[in-house]
């Protein structure tokens, strides 16, 4: 009995269509139960994130059959009633098992080379399994697809190198300070991209943050969410002693830190090295401060082209991974499979 | 030889590294390093026994005895993977002063030992160890301070290869600078005051209060002082520390054989 896969992704359906056809936590397994007292699945794997939702399947039906059925009972357990034209793919070995090694390897990611997918794929065949709704097949599949995402992980570059500003900023962080529990971070602007930034660094053990805002109540606010102090904005001068790492995303028209303000607080600071990242627009942070000693000013577009660096870096790391899979693929199917560059999704049977 | 050839052929594989940006791990330079350090051992050892000696006496033999000490040190600290470019930063000055300390001049065998018999040997020999280990000292400071000035422009001029490489943090690297100096400076001291006291067993040793050697161990000993001093006393860390331990090695390493000419003390 081959392995099948019929589901959506970012690849073939909008958000507003995968929402619809999303598996809440709480009803997977009651939805595999009856996926398999529906006859259309013998084992079943409900994979349901906010970019797929993908029904990995053992049937003793023969691939169409199988495909209908399965495809019958996605949209018919989603109350769906309006027409679909190829936005459900299916898939039957070796195609399907391609697939499956690619999304544990983060390759059918949005973020190419993501691990969150590998955790979220874990935790979904550890809910089947569970529920007793996996066999020989799918197990085999599975704990062969979590050996090929691990190995591609160690031995190919897909998942190396931060591809988000927040997470580009704390590669900085650690390429200029010995440890980032000893460094105390500083933002001056509560905007939605400082808070990122900010949040990756105290995630990688930052050890403290001071948040100060024109609006004292929104840096109360960011403080308090971030677990850290607010300050008034007339102030942050006096604690840039302290710090080691400034976000800036002020909305002011000017500059709010120039070379003529920094010169006597890196005196003061007895040049210890100063991370600065501007992410605003226009910039906060007069760029002349970089080429004084000891500080190292980003802009928003130095980190977008770092981001933009990795993932191109990415994306040239693709044709080694798809060769592991395929060897692995083979190795799992036999040698009756025949190997595929690359998946070839179908509609599952056309529209309705 | 061999050694030195070695290390020539580490160089080339740095050129290769430094071209690829540092971006994967150097087991092949470390290896490569290992073997050097294996015949320069060897050749080391053996040269003390067929001399009966510590093989720190003259010119030849204080440069390898430093070149050993800096391979031991890059072999030591490469066991931590982000620091194993040490060795790859080191392989230059390595390949440079082997070529060096080849040249057939800067090893007349005869004067070895023999050169001041109313000297304490083992005095001698602990002196010309310490000495030859402070360069080591230095030289590695100041192959560190490579290292970081190389992070420290390409982070100051936002090159990828900043992130993409495998170097350690630019503060971790100051660190290391630092406390390399520090050894060096201790050993330095502690070697020049051995000196000192080995003197005291010549009948006219006031007639070398103005050996050329002593006098400019005196300038480089003071030059570190001023080094120290700077950075922990008026927190002159970052790139001018980096740039103060380079020259600082690069005035020794200029000057050393020079100055062993000019001293009839250190080449009677």
């Amino acid at each position: 009995m081959p392995l099948v896969v019929i589901g959506l992704s970012y690849r073939s359906a909008p958000v507003t269509l995968r929402e619809r056809f999303a598996f809440a936590e709480a009803r997977v397994p009651e939805a595999l139960r009856q996926l398999r007292d529906s006859g259309a699945a013998d084992e079943a794997v409900i994979v349901s994130t906010c970019n797929r939702v993908e029904i990995y399947a053992v049937s003793s039906l023969e691939p169409p059959g199988a495909f209908a059925a399965l495809r019958d009972f996605l949209i018919n357990s989603h109350d769906y009633r309006e027409p679909l034209r190829d936005e459900i793919y299916s898939l039957s070995e070796p195609q399907s098992v391609h697939h499956l090694f690619k999304v544990a390897s983060g390759l059918d990611s949005m973020v190419l080379g993501e691990t969150e997918i590998l955790g979220q794929l874990k935790k979904a065949y550890d809910v089947a399994l569970q529920g007793g709704h996996t066999a020989g097949r799918l197990n085999k599949a599975f704990q062969r697809a979590f050996n090929v995402a691990k190995h591609i992980r160690t031995e190919t570059n897909i998942q190396r190198g931060s591809v988000s500003v927040g997470s580009v900023a704390v590669e900085l962080a650690e390429k200029i300070f010995n440890r980032l529990s000893e460094r105390d971070v500083m933002v001056i602007g509560a905007g939605d991209t400082s808070e990122k930034a900010a949040r990756a660094l105290l995630s990688r053990g930052a050890r403290s943050i001071i948040v100060t805002n024109r609006s004292h109540d929104k840096a109360v606010l960011l403080a308090q969410e971030l677990g850290g102090r607010a300050v008034q904005f007339e102030d942050w001068a006096r604690e840039f002693l302290n710090v080691d790492i400034v976000i800036s995303s002020t909305s002011a028209p000017h500059y709010i830190l120039d070379r003529a303000k920094l010169e006597p607080l890196m005196k003061s600071r007895r040049n210890r090295p100063l991370l600065l990242i501007d992410i605003a627009v226009p910039r906060d942070i007069e760029p002349e401060v970089n080429f004084m000693p000891n500080i190292f000013l980003y802009n928003i577009d130095d980190l977008q082209a770092i981001a933009d660096a990795y993932l191109t870096q990415r994306k040239e790391e693709v044709v080694r991974c798809e060769q592991i899979i395929r060897e692995k693929a083979q190795a799992l199917l036999g040698p009756q499979a025949v190997p595929q560059p690359a998946r070839e999704a179908r509609p599952a049977f056309g529209g309705r | 030889m061999l050694a030195v050839i070695l290390y020539g052929l580490s160089m080339l594989y740095s050129v290769f590294l430094w071209r690829k940006g540092f971006r994967r791990d150097d087991h092949v330079n470390y290896f490569v390093l290992l073997m050097a350090f294996g015949l320069h051992t060897t050749a080391m050892v053996l040269r003390g026994f067929r001399l009966n000696h510590c093989p720190v006496t003259n010119l030849y033999e204080a440069t390898t005895f430093a070149m050993w000490s800096i391979v031991a040190v890059c072999l030591v600290v490469g066991l931590w993977p982000r620091l194993r470019f040490l060795g790859a930063f080191a392989s230059p000055i390595l390949f440079g002063v082997g070529v060096f300390a080849l040249m057939p001049n800067l090893d007349p065998l005869e004067l070895t030992r023999t050169a001041r018999p109313e000297l304490s040997p083992a005095w001698t020999s602990v002196h010309a160890a310490l000495m030859a280990l402070s360069y080591g000292a230095f030289g590695l400071s100041s192959i560190a301070a490579v290292m970081y000035l190389t992070q420290e422009h390409n982070l100051k001029l936002h090159k990828l290869q900043a992130i993409f490489s495998v170097l350690p943090p630019i503060q971790r690297l100051e660190v290391v600078v630092a406390r390399l100096l520090l050894s060096g400076f201790i050993l330095l001291t502690v070697g020049l005051a051995i000196g000192a006291y080995d003197l005291t067993y010549l009948s006219n040793a006031q007639a070398y209060r103005g050996d050329p050697k002593i006098v400019w161990s005196a300038l480089v000993w003071l030059i570190y002082l001023g080094l120290i001093v700077m950075r922990w006393k008026f927190a002159q860390g970052g790139r001018r520390f980096a740039l103060g331990a380079i020259g600082s090695f690069a005035f020794v390493l200029l000057t050393f054989w020079g100055i062993n000419v000019l001293s009839p003390l250190h080449n009677p």
